[in-house]
C-alpha cells in the first residue's frame, strides 16, 4: 500500500523529469541545426579540405587472452579468452555524436543444449547519443557504465587501459555490489571554477533489474526511476590529481517482489601520473526493505598503487592492490554477496605502444569461514 | 598454510612498496632540452588572445572542447618526433608520447570526445589547416608563422619574449 502510494506520487515527478529532458533537447536542437545548415556531401564525395564529414564512423577495439591457475577452482582455469570489445564512434553533426561498445565474452554456459555448451555472449555494453552544447552542458541518452565509480568510467571494457588484470571486485562486471550499468539520460559538463575544473554528471534512468547485477535494459522493474549525481575536480595547480564523489538512489524490486530502497554514497581520489599511480575508492550502500524501518550499510573500498619504473625504457610497471567488501549483517538485498578481502601483486610490461603483458599473484578470502584461496594470473591485452 | 601464505603476501607487498618508494625518491625527472620558441596559433575567428599554460594543457588533453564563443576546438598536432609535438606533449602536458597516446585512446573510449587530435606532417600543413578550419589550434616553429593566423600569448607573453613558456 505504502509502495503503491509512493509510486502514484512519483508519477507527476517522472512526467516533470520527461518534460525537463525534452526541453533540454529542444534547446540544443537549435544551435545544432544552425551549425549543420550547410548540406553534407553525398556519401561517395570527399569533403573539402578542413571540413568534417558526417557521419564519420570509426571502429576501435580491445582484446585480451588470459591464463590462470588457482589453488581451489574459482572462475576459469588454464587459457581463456577474455573479452573482445568493439568501440564505435560516429560524429553525426558538429555537436551530435554516437558512441557504442559491444563485447563478446567467452562463457562456459553461453551455448545451447543441456548441459549448455561453451560459447560467446554478445552484449551492448554502452550505447550513447550525445548532444554537446558547450563544455558546460552535454546531454545524452542511452546505456552507460554508471558514473558513480571512477574505475567503471575510466576503463570500461578496455583491459589494456587498466594497469591490473582484474577490476576491483566492488565494480566487477556481473558483480552486485554497485550497479555497473545504467540506462537513461545524463547531463554533464565542466566549469573552470578558478582552476579547480569542476565536472558534474546528473542522470535519471532505470536502475537495477530484478537480477541486481543487471541494468533495466528492457524497462524498469518498478515505477521509480534511479537517479545519480557525480561531481569531481581536476585542479590545475596539482596536475594529475583527481577527486570526486557520487550519490545514487533507486528502488529495487527483486524477482520475489520484495522491494528495497537503495542509496549509494561513493568517493575517490586518484593520482593519475604513472610515477606513481594511486587509485583509492570507497562506496557505502544503504538498503532498507519497504515496510521496514531497519536500514543496513554495506561498504567496499580498494587502494591500488603502481609505479612506472624509469629503467628498462619505462616499459615495466609493478603494482599492488588491496580491496575489501564488507556486507552488513541483515542486508537482505546483498544476502548472496560474499564478504571479501583480497591482495594483488603484479607487474605490467608494455610490449609495444598498443599491447601489454601482465602477470599477477592474488590471494583472497571470499565469505565467512571459507579458506583463503590464491592463484597466479597472466594476461596479454591490446588495443587495435 | 593460509596464514603462511598471507604472511608471504604481506612481506612481498612490503618489499614491493619499499622498492617503489625508493625508486620514486630517486627517479630522475624527464630531461627536457629547451630550444627555439614554439608559437601557438589559432584560426583568426577564435575569440581569445591569451591562454594560461594550464588552459593550453586542457585544450591539448581534450578537457576543453569549446572556445568561449561556442565554437568547437579543432586540435592539429604534428606527428611524433617533430619538435613541436615534443614540446606540446612533454613540456605542456608533462607526459611521455606513450602516455599521451593512451590518454587520447582512453578519452575517446570513455565517450568523452568523438575523436583525437588531427595529425599534420609539416609546419606548413599545420598552418594551412588552421587557416581553413574554424576553431583550429596548432603548434608551429615561430619562423613558420604567416599572415592569416592568430598567434596566442601564453601566460601573457608572446613568442620571443623573455619568460615565454612554450619552448
Amino acid at each position: 500500500m505504502r509502495g503503491t502510494d509512493r509510486r502514484a506520487r512519483s508519477r507527476p515527478r517522472q512526467r516533470l523529469h520527461g518534460l525537463a529532458w525534452a526541453a533540454a533537447l529542444l534547446c540544443l536542437a537549435r544551435p545544432a541545426a544552425a551549425q549543420t545548415s550547410q548540406p553534407p556531401p553525398a556519401p561517395h564525395e570527399m569533403p573539402p579540405p578542413g571540413q568534417r564529414e558526417y557521419p564519420s564512423l570509426r571502429l576501435a577495439g580491445f582484446g585480451d587472452v588470459n591464463f590462470s591457475g588457482t589453488k581451489r577452482l574459482e572462475g576459469p582455469r588454464g587459457f581463456n579468452l577474455g573479452q573482445l570489445a568493439l568501440h564505435l564512434t560516429s560524429e553525426l553533426s558538429p555537436r551530435v555524436t554516437f558512441f557504442g561498445e559491444i563485447s563478446f565474452s567467452a562463457r562456459a554456459d553461453a551455448g545451447i543444449g543441456s548441459p549448455a555448451a561453451t560459447g560467446f555472449n554478445t552484449e551492448v555494453e554502452r550505447l550513447v547519443l550525445r548532444f554537446d552544447q558547450s563544455d558546460r552542458l552535454k546531454v545524452s541518452f542511452g546505456r552507460y557504465h554508471t558514473p558513480i565509480n571512477y574505475w567503471n568510467t575510466a576503463y570500461h571494457h578496455g583491459q589494456w587501459l587498466q594497469t591490473t588484470i582484474q577490476r576491483p571486485e566492488m565494480i566487477q562486471f556481473g558483480g552486485r555490489f554497485l550497479p555497473v550499468h545504467f540506462v537513461g539520460g545524463l547531463l554533464e559538463g565542466s566549469v573552470p571554477a578558478g582552476g579547480l575544473n569542476l565536472n558534474y554528471k546528473a542522470g535519471v534512468g532505470n536502475g537495477r533489474a530484478s537480477v541486481i547485477s543487471r541494468a533495466g535494459d528492457a524497462g524498469d522493474t518498478n515505477g521509480d526511476r534511479a537517479w545519480l549525481a557525480n561531481v569531481f575536480s581536476k585542479p590545475d595547480k596539482v596536475f594529475g590529481l583527481e577527486f570526486g564523489g557520487s550519490l545514487y538512489g533507486d528502488s529495487v524490486t527483486l524477482a520475489d517482489a520484495r522491494e528495497f530502497r537503495e542509496r549509494i554514497v561513493a568517493g575517490y581520489v586518484v593520482w593519475n601520473k604513472e610515477d606513481p599511480e594511486v587509485i583509492a575508492e570507497i562506496a557505502s550502500v544503504r538498503h532498507r526493505q519497504v515496510g521496514s524501518d531497519e536500514a543496513t550499510w554495506s561498504r567496499a573500498y580498494y587502494i591500488q598503487a603502481a609505479y612506472r619504473l624509469p629503467q628498462f625504457k619505462r616499459l615495466l610497471k609493478p603494482y599492488y592492490r588491496f580491496e575489501h567488501i564488507g556486507i552488513a549483517d541483515g542486508d537482505a538485498m546483498f544476502a548472496t554477496v560474499l564478504r571479501l578481502d583480497s591482495s594483488t601483486v603484479g607487474l605490467r610490461y608494455d610490449a609495444s605502444l598498443f599491447a601489454a603483458i601482465k602477470g599477477e599473484y592474488r590471494t583472497w578470502r571470499r565469505g565467512d569461514g571459507v579458506p583463503r584461496n590464491h592463484g597466479g594470473f597472466f594476461q596479454l591485452c591490446f588495443t587495435f | 598454510m593460509p596464514r603462511s601464505i598471507a604472511r608471504r603476501v604481506v612481506l612481498r607487498s612490503a618489499v614491493l612498496l619499499i622498492g617503489v618508494a625508493t625508486l620514486f625518491v630517486s627517479a630522475p625527472t624527464p630531461a627536457h632540452t629547451q630550444g627555439a620558441d614554439i608559437a601557438v596559433v589559432v584560426h583568426p575567428d577564435v575569440p581569445i588572445d591569451n591562454l594560461t599554460v594550464a588552459e593550453l594543457r586542457r585544450v591539448l588533453l581534450g578537457d576543453r572542447e569549446f572556445w568561449a564563443s561556442g565554437m568547437r576546438v579543432a586540435l592539429f598536432l604534428r606527428a611524433p618526433v617533430a619538435r613541436e609535438r615534443d614540446v606540446a606533449v612533454k613540456d605542456v602536458c608533462q607526459m611521455t608520447e606513450a602516455q599521451f597516446r593512451q590518454h587520447w585512446i582512453a578519452k575517446v573510449f570513455r565517450a568523452e570526445t568523438p575523436s583525437g587530435p588531427r595529425i599534420v606532417y609539416s609546419g606548413q600543413m599545420a598552418i594551412e589547416q588552421v587557416t581553413r578550419t574554424p576553431g583550429a589550434i596548432t603548434f608551429v616553429e615561430t619562423a613558420a608563422v604567416v599572415k592569416g593566423v592568430k598567434v596566442l600569448k601564453i601566460d601573457g607573453r608572446s613568442p620571443g619574449q623573455a619568460g615565454y613558456r612554450v619552448r
